[in-house]
């Protein structure tokens, strides 16, 4: 299956075109072509997985089959000595410019496995909840099509085996987000955050495009395994590595929110749920991650990870983590809440790379893709079953007792993302965190406590508006229906032990072991797992926890913060300040694209009017103008401007005559022997000099 | 005193005119009856005088005669051959025309031959007696044709102006001629050229001066232009055709040969003179061109400019090696009188169709006479020397002489020239512009309408197709000019 | 098959223009008579061009291939040579298609005022002009196609545009006959500088300006810059193209977009790079310079208008900025993407005029402010819309990033220059025009959404709510398929382009590296 991986994505893509095309004439509107595409390329991913963990034991010990997954983990964690596996490469001709060849392929390794499974089970997940969500929607069709269109370019993203490859994925994974935020395109809000978001991680990708083009003449080659080698290899520039570092970092900033361009991503909750969840949480947000982590020898010798102390990476990732969480507070919409939460735990895994903890920040991509993919859902759940497609808490409240599994599987989802042991969450940030501090930057540990304290706090503020307290709705709360529950259980199941595969103190480190790459890779030290940091934090947790249930629970109206911002002006500012987003929303819309499609433009268009074109016209007016010169004055009136008059005027012959003969003879011959003289004086000279 | 062998072959053409126009005479004065047999005869008469143009150059060899006063080479039958097909493109132009106005009509044909005659000796003439004998036998019937509508006050107008300034013109050319006489002692050309290879006094230049003042005349080069305006908007319409093609082509037949082959060797006493009216004349006719509102009027200035254009090769050849500014001279002056008796024909249709020349009046012709609209806007477009058309050619070996001669004052010129022919397309574009981009006038067409006769419509067909092959095709006239430099 | 090969490129050529005699032959009345000839002229020039690609040598195209060459004007030492290479193979291919395409849209919609008989015959005369500009290898010859060009356009303009067509089809005319007239100096200088007096393409770009001072060179180059820059056109000699667009019939926006605005362009790749190699490298900065400038200006020229038809002109000042860039870092892999670019550009644009030219058809306005809800009243052509927007974009998958990125990517290592603008070093100079040509595609994916989202996402406006909006009519379709599926193909697997072109600049490449 590694060999034929390019199948996953062309499946779905398949779909994409069947439903396009034959979609309407199909019994289930085209939702069914899209679900088998899904499961096929899920049960291949499968497949490929369990090849690859094949290909590694193979290489380690020569065992073979999964028995060796499970049973090899107890003894192996202690020897974590791996030999080399390469990666499987497979590649086509794409293109040829300067006598070289382009190739188009697939790239294969732990990396790429995981990330297969986590986009096609989410994917498939998201296909089977929309059944239900989307179902009288009047675009259902176009809806599977779309989501289609975008699993496969999100599985090419993937798979590729160069960066441009990438960048495809890339672009198309903005495309399909671009439709799909706009997809109730006759609200103008909708395409308005849909052009936001496109533009906004368009303006992030020409740090991207930039980045490669970069890599491409530094390196040679567009290909993924040849750039990490080259990035490793003793004699590679530094500074190009670091020029091209930042840029693609800038793309990574556009593509996964991240601080200063995350604004588009809150406004993209303007899609449907189900998008919000597969695209905005679980997956195209996290393309900006898996960049870092599949060109991770770039950005490792670029940034000098190794050296610790302050990068790029981790110095966004970690402001990220704080103003999101921060702004995740003072939301009442509960999709929103979850949009600044999803920006603020990227944020973990981007620092989680800057701190060199490559595999935490991947595991912790893994982990969170399916709570917060769960919690997503759950909040959609609420909105279809609860309160009539309104996503405001205002109108929520109590509603556990209606749709019990939808409060609990938010729950569980909740708790994983607060970090609350055993759940998934728990592992993953923790392991961040440890990394953190054992490769020198306790600066961003502390950032990274610091954000578990706040996440568990904003959590558990929503879960309370949400489904505890008295039912504030006009709607008759019900549970949603299976094909909206099911998938719930299965990610809150997911949500549950998703963490325990890489679990240290359980020895299991099947990250580390299978996924973390061998071949082109800086050898990374892997913290031991550390009691008192995991305690500390999950006892953060459990305070920031405490106290926001203090402080919800017992009725805010009697609460000592009750109407805190009114009273202190100091309290009011900030409040103001986060509910206007420090702003850079009116930076970036007001500010920088108003001012380029208000004044800017009219000022280019305003000089191509008047003065380019200006010019032109002029000439032409110039033209004609010297021509009634050169006609009225020069030709008529000096030669033989009363001539015509004369002849016109008079009508009778004979007199015609008289005048003729009297009046324009001398006048001629005056003409004629003039200009001869002139012109002989001129030759005189010409000729006498 | 040794009498001269006259060489009847080499003379037959003209012969063959001469007879024609003495039968024209005759017959218009005993078969009065039978008016239509005059313009029948006359057009017999020029293509019967091609025959003997083909045998001479069939036989090839060059024949002097006069002293080399009179020679038949290439280049003179290349002239003869072309003066002869403009002729019956003017008869062809003129038949209805004059048939319809209460014209004298069998004098105008007598007229129109005696002019040919005179062209057909000026392609031949080798001395300067000949050439001004030549040149008068060509303008004294012009002048009485271009006053041929009598009852006509502009056509008498235009006669008169141009007779007076005729004369005038003529006396400063002989007081030139006999001054070059007075110090070449010759009136030969290949005399005077041997003299003008000598060490020149400045009086000389003055004398080229003055003898060639007289030919700007002719070709109505600025400023020696002002009475063709007014005399072409006088003059019956066929008239203007004749005198803007033909004998302006025999003013520049005698200006090429005088200056190839008697003035050449002191550049500097007539270079300038070309290069300066070159200059003027396409400056001012295309400004002036600009301005106007009547097609004829249009017409005549656009002539002045394409004298300009065709005076630049000439105003560069003392630089340019070979042969190849001469040619350009011979090919711009057949091209140019394929399109410009087009240009006549058209506008003559037009004007039956819209009953006025003024160009307004022509709007909307594209959809009342899509024909004549095209064969219209062709021949102008080609003037304007847009390709694939003629037009195109002409101007292309202009400036090929020009960068051939590459000397500061040939490229100046150039430029010139260039910007010019930039500015030409606004008055060539207004015609086609109104016939096609305008509606047609209320009513307007329709009243006055009268169809285009046989005699003009093959006259537009021929010179249409003329002007499209040698625009896909110059290599023909291309030919010809080598071929009128090349001794037989 | 030698027959073929002997006279393939005369019959591209002159196919169409006897295909016009016939239109003109056919009486007024017989309007389907006069279609069906023009359509089956336009498909028989389709099979010479199927059969062209057919004999064309792949391995091979490099070098002139099916070449024509006799005698025309022997005095000025002109030949009727015409000749083909992987550079000019695809944009035949391109014009071919084009004229197709365009005949067929119009079948059953000509503008006012009607007279289709003109309309066809000049189309036709149109494409002789514009196959012939690419296949000819005499400066002589390609002057005269050039130039056969701009009579059509100037009549199609004048007589079936819009309210202010005099004066956009005159401007367009005196723009593109200045330009022309200083070409022809240029080629007639190249004439007498060359020592073998000749016009032959082939020839002079072998000698490569040998024995051309430095200084002279740059002059004569700069003679056919002027000529070609003002075809393509590059700022500041852009302002006929919005007027021209503004005011043309759709189909006359169509050929001007996809064909037309190529002739230029293939000009410098063909012409000006190869014969004055020195002088090129002399210009090629600031070629540079005015391409980029032109991406972004274009682009805020877009962002400021009103009328859709307009935008999606200055669109193309803004594209054929990248396609210059391309050519301006002197490398095959600029070239290769301006080559790219051109047909990319040809298939998109020529699309969105399409669209646009409906769109008016139905709503009679282009004013976006008016329009809104396309989708809603007709959900295909909305679509299609949707897509050649997303197409012009340069989104990856779709031709448009073909021309676009590695353009931008060739401009990171240009040619080996002795020095950048104001004797900058020439390295930083193209690096600067890679960042702001970067830039320029963030602003071409806003004026592009712009107008989507104005046209065809929103509300119906409320004039139009009861007007009935038919969706995309079949012969709409049949003309579009095409288009749309190579816009989608060629993005999708772009060495079908590349491997033809590879070869052919890679010479032209090699001379300045």
């Amino acid at each position: 299956m590694l060999e034929h991986a390019w199948l996953i994505p062309a499946l779905p893509a398949v779909a994409f075109f069947v439903i396009l095309f034959f979609g309407k004439r199909l019994p289930k509107k085209g939702a069914e072509v899209g679900i088998i595409a899904m499961t096929i390329s899920f049960v291949l991913s499968i497949v490929a997985a369990v090849d690859w963990i094949d290909r590694v034991n193979a290489a380690d010990t020569g065992e073979h089959g999964l028995g060796a997954f499970f049973g090899k983990g107890f003894m192996a964690a202690a020897e974590g000595e791996h030999a080399v596996v390469a990666p499987v490469v497979k590649s086509v001709t794409w293109w040829t410019s300067g006598g070289v060849d382009f190739g188009v392929g697939t790239y294969v390794d732990g990396l790429t496995v995981m990330m297969l499974i986590v986009v096609t089970l989410v994917s498939l997940l998201v296909y089977i909840y929309s059944t239900a969500y989307m179902h009288d929607d009047r675009r259902y069709t176009w809806f599977f099509a779309s989501l289609s269109l975008f699993s496969a370019s999100m599985l090419t993203l993937v798979v590729a085996s160069n960066t441009i490859e990438m960048l495809v994925g890339w672009e198309l994974v903005g495309l399909c987000s671009f439709m799909l935020i706009g997809f109730w395109w006759e609200d103008r809000e909708n395409s308005r955050a849909a052009i936001k978001a496109f533009l906004t991680t368009r303006t992030g990708d020409i740090g991207l495009m930039i980045g490669i083009i970069i890599l491409f003449f530094t390196v040679g080659s567009f290909g993924v395994g040849a750039t990490n080698s080259y990035a490793l290899s003793p004699g590679a520039q530094h500074d190009l590595l670091l020029a091209a570092s930042i840029c693609l970092m800038i793309g990574i900033i556009g593509k996964s929110g991240q601080f200063p361009l995350h604004t588009w991503l809150p406004d993209a909750m303007a899609g449907p749920t189900p998008v919000s969840a597969l695209i905005h949480a679980a997956t195209m947000v996290v393309a900006g991650v898996y960049l870092g982590a599949r060109l991770y020898p770039v950005f490792y010798d670029g940034f000098s990870i190794e050296a610790g102390g302050v990068n790029m990476m981790a110095l966004i990732g970690g402001i990220t983590i704080l103003i999101g969480a921060v702004l995740a507070f003072v939301q009442r919409d509960i999709k929103k809440v979850l949009a600044y939460s999803t920006i603020s735990q990227i944020g973990y895994m981007v620092m989680g790379l800057g701190v060199g903890a490559w595999v935490a920040a991947v595991f912790h991509l893994f982990t969170h893709a399916f709570f917060k993919a769960l919690l997503f859902l759950g909040a959609g759940s609420v909105s279809h079953g609860g309160t009539h497609h309104s996503f405001d808490m205002r109108e929520m409240g109590g509603l556990r007792k209606y749709m019990p599994i939808t409060f609990w599987t938010f729950l569980i989802g909740s708790l994983a993302l607060a970090g609350i042991f055993p759940l998934a969450g728990f592992w993953s940030k923790d392991e961040i965190l440890v990394n953190a501090g054992s490769n020198g930057f306790d600066t961003f540990l502390i950032v990274g406590l610091i954000g578990a304290f706040l996440t568990a706090a904003y959590m558990t503020r929503c879960v309370y508006l949400t489904f505890f307290g008295e039912y504030r709705g006009h709607a008759q709360p019900h549970e949603s229906e299976p094909a909206i529950t099911i998938p719930l259980i299965v990610l809150a199941g997911l949500s549950i032990i998703a963490g325990i595969i890489n679990a240290a103190p359980l020895g299991l480190e099947k990250f580390t072991e299978y996924v973390e790459p061998t071949f082109a890779f800086p050898d990374l030290v892997h913290a031991e797992f550390d009691y008192p940091k995991a305690i500390l934090s999950v006892s953060i947790a459990a305070v920031a926890i405490g106290i926001a249930a203090f402080y919800w629970f017992r009725h805010e109206e009697t609460g000592p913060l009750k109407g805190l911002t009114q009273r202190n002006k100091l309290a009011h500012a900030g409040y103001t300040f986060l509910e206007n987003k420090y702003y850079l929303d009116h930076l970036y819309e007001n500010v920088i694209v108003d001012g380029i499609r208000g004044p800017v433009s009219a000022a280019a268009y305003w000089v191509n009017q008047h003065v380019i074109d200006g010019v032109v016209n002029g000439a032409g007016r110039t033209a004609t103008r010297v021509g009634s010169f050169a006609y009225d004055t020069i030709d008529q009136r000096v030669v033989d401007g009363a001539v015509n008059g004369m002849a016109y005027e008079t009508g009778e012959a004979g007199e015609e005559l008289r005048k003729v003969q009297s009046g324009k003879v001398q006048r001629y011959a005056l003409w004629l022997f003039a200009a001869t003289g002139v012109l002989a004086l001129a030759v005189f000279i010409t000729n006498v000099l | 005193m040794v009498n001269p062998s006259i060489d009847v072959h080499a003379f037959a053409p003209e012969i063959v005119i001469t007879v024609a126009a003495v039968v024209c005479l005759l017959v218009d004065l005993f078969v009065p009856q039978r008016p239509e047999l005059v313009p029948r005869l006359a057009s017999i008469g020029v293509l019967a005088a091609l025959i003997p143009v083909l045998t001479l150059a069939a036989d090839g060899s060059d024949r002097s005669m006069f002293g080399g006063a009179f020679v038949v080479d290439n280049y003179t039958l290349v002239f003869q051959g072309f003066f002869l097909v403009v002729a019956y493109f003017t008869l062809l132009i003129s038949v209805d025309y004059i048939g319809e106005g209460d014209y004298y009509r069998g004098e105008y044909y007598v007229m129109m031959l005696v002019s040919v005659l005179g062209l057909l000796v000026m392609a031949g003439a080798r001395d300067l007696i000949s050439i001004f004998v030549a040149l008068e036998t060509i303008s004294i019937p012009t002048f009485v044709l271009a006053g041929w509508r009598k009852h006509d006050t502009k056509s008498n107008e235009a006669a008169l102006k141009y007779f007076l300034i005729g004369v005038l013109s003529t006396a400063i050319m002989l007081y030139g001629m006999s001054l070059v006489f007075g110090m070449a002692n010759s009136t030969v050309l290949s005399d005077i050229s041997k003299y003008a290879a000598t060490d020149t006094p400045a009086l000389f230049a003055g004398a080229v001066f003055l003898t060639l003042a007289g030919f700007a005349f002719k070709i109505s080069a600025v400023p020696f232009h002002f009475w063709a305006p007014d005399t072409y908007e006088g003059s019956p319409t066929p008239v203007t055709a004749f005198l803007s093609v033909a004998s302006k082509a025999g003013g520049f037949v005698a200006l090429l040969t005088i200056i190839r082959l008697g003035f050449f060797p002191s550049g500097d006493s007539w270079e300038p003179i070309i290069w300066v009216l070159a200059a003027a004349s396409m400056t001012l006719g295309n400004l002036a061109a600009l301005r106007q509102t009547n097609a004829i009027r249009m017409l005549a200035y656009s002539a002045i400019a394409q004298t300009g254009f065709m005076l630049v090769p000439l105003a560069v050849a003392g630089d340019v090696p070979g042969n190849s500014a001469w040619e350009a001279v011979v090919i711009y002056l057949l091209i140019y009188g394929a399109m410009t008796l087009g240009a006549f024909a058209a506008v003559i249709a037009a004007a039956r169709r819209t009953g006025s020349a003024e160009m307004s009046s022509f709007a909307g012709l594209g959809r009342t006479d899509p024909l004549l609209a095209v064969m219209l806007s062709i021949f102008l477009l080609s003037l304007a020397g847009v390709p694939p058309l003629a037009g195109w050619f002409a101007k292309f070996v202009m400036f090929r002489a020009v960068f051939d001669a590459g000397t500061t004052a040939a490229v100046v010129l150039g430029v010139i020239a260039a910007v010019n022919s930039v500015v030409a397309f606004f008055y060539y574009a207004v015609i086609p512009r109104k016939t096609w981009f305008h509606e047609p006038a209320e009513g307007a067409v329709d009243a006055k309408t009268k169809p285009t006769p046989v005699a003009l419509n093959v006259a537009l067909l021929l010179t249409t197709a003329t002007v499209l092959v040698i625009g896909i095709y110059p290599q023909f006239f291309a030919r010809l000019g080598e071929l009128a430099f090349t001794p037989g | 098959m030698d027959w073929f090969d002997d006279w393939a490129l005369t019959l591209a050529v002159f196919l169409p223009a006897v295909g016009m005699a016939l239109v003109l032959a056919i009486p007024r009345a017989q309007e389907t008579a006069m279609k069906a000839t023009a359509l089956l002229t336009a498909l028989a020039t389709g099979a010479v061009g199927i059969g062209i690609l057919f004999r064309f040598d792949y391995d091979a195209a490099g070098a002139m291939q099916l070449d024509v060459n006799e005698p025309w004007i022997k005095v000025i030492h002109s030949r009727y040579h015409l000749g083909l290479d992987g550079i000019s193979l695809p944009l035949l291919i391109l014009s071919m298609l084009t004229v197709i395409v365009c005949i067929i849209y119009s079948w059953d919609h000509f503008p006012e005022p009607h007279n289709p008989k003109a309309f066809l015959a000049l189309i036709l005369l149109l494409e002789v002009g514009l196959n012939g500009t690419f296949v000819a290898e005499d400066l002589i010859l390609f002057f005269i196609f050039f130039e056969l060009v701009l009579l059509p356009m100037f009549f199609m303009i004048g007589v079936w545009g819009g309210p202010n067509r005099e004066y956009a089809s005159i401007k367009f005319f005196l723009f593109t006959l200045f330009g022309s007239a200083l070409m022809l100096v240029a080629f007639l200088a190249l004439f007498f500088l060359s020592d073998v007096e000749t016009f032959d393409m082939v020839t002079l770009s072998d000698l490569g300006g040998a024995g051309i001072s430095q200084g002279t060179q740059n002059l004569v180059f700069a003679g056919l810059f002027l000529g070609f820059a003002i075809k393509v056109p590059m700022f500041p000699f852009h302002t006929w193209l919005p007027d021209a667009h503004t005011e043309a019939p759709t189909v006359g926006s169509v050929i001007l977009a996809a064909v037309m605005l190529k002739l230029g362009t293939y000009g410098f790749v063909r012409i000006a790079l190869p014969v004055l190699p020195k002088a090129a490298e002399v210009w090629a900065p600031w070629i540079g310079l005015l391409a980029v400038i032109g991406i972004i200006y274009g682009a805020l020229c877009c962002l400021a208008q009103r009328d859709m038809k307009r935008l999606i002109a200055f669109s193309s000042v803004a594209h054929m900025g990248f396609v210059m860039l391309g050519i301006a870092t002197l490398t095959d892999f600029g070239l290769n993407a301006a080559i790219f670019g051109m047909v990319a550009h040809g298939l998109i644009t020529g699309m969105l005029f399409f669209v646009a030219g409906s769109v008016q058809e139905r709503y009679e306005t282009r004013e976006m402010s008016r329009l809104g809800g396309l989708l809603t009243q007709a959900p295909k052509l909305g679509w299609i819309l949707g897509f050649c927007a997303m197409a012009s974009l340069g989104l990856p998958g779709l031709a448009g990033f073909w021309g676009e990125f590695p353009s931008i990517l060739a401009s990171y290592d240009p040619a080996p220059l002795a020095d950048g603008l104001f004797g900058g070093n020439n390295l930083y100079t193209y690096r600067t025009f890679m960042v702001i040509a970067a830039i320029g595609t963030v602003l071409a994916a806003g004026y592009l959404l712009w107008m989507l989202q104005r046209v065809a996402f929103g509300k119906v406006n409320a004039e139009f709510e009861k007007a009935h909006i038919h969706d995309v009519h079949v012969p709409e379709w049949i003309a579009w398929t095409p288009l749309l599926v190579l816009i989608l193909v060629l993005g999708i697997y772009p060495d079908i382009l590349f491997s033809i072109t590879d070869p052919a600049v890679s010479p032209i490449g090699k001379v300045f590296s």
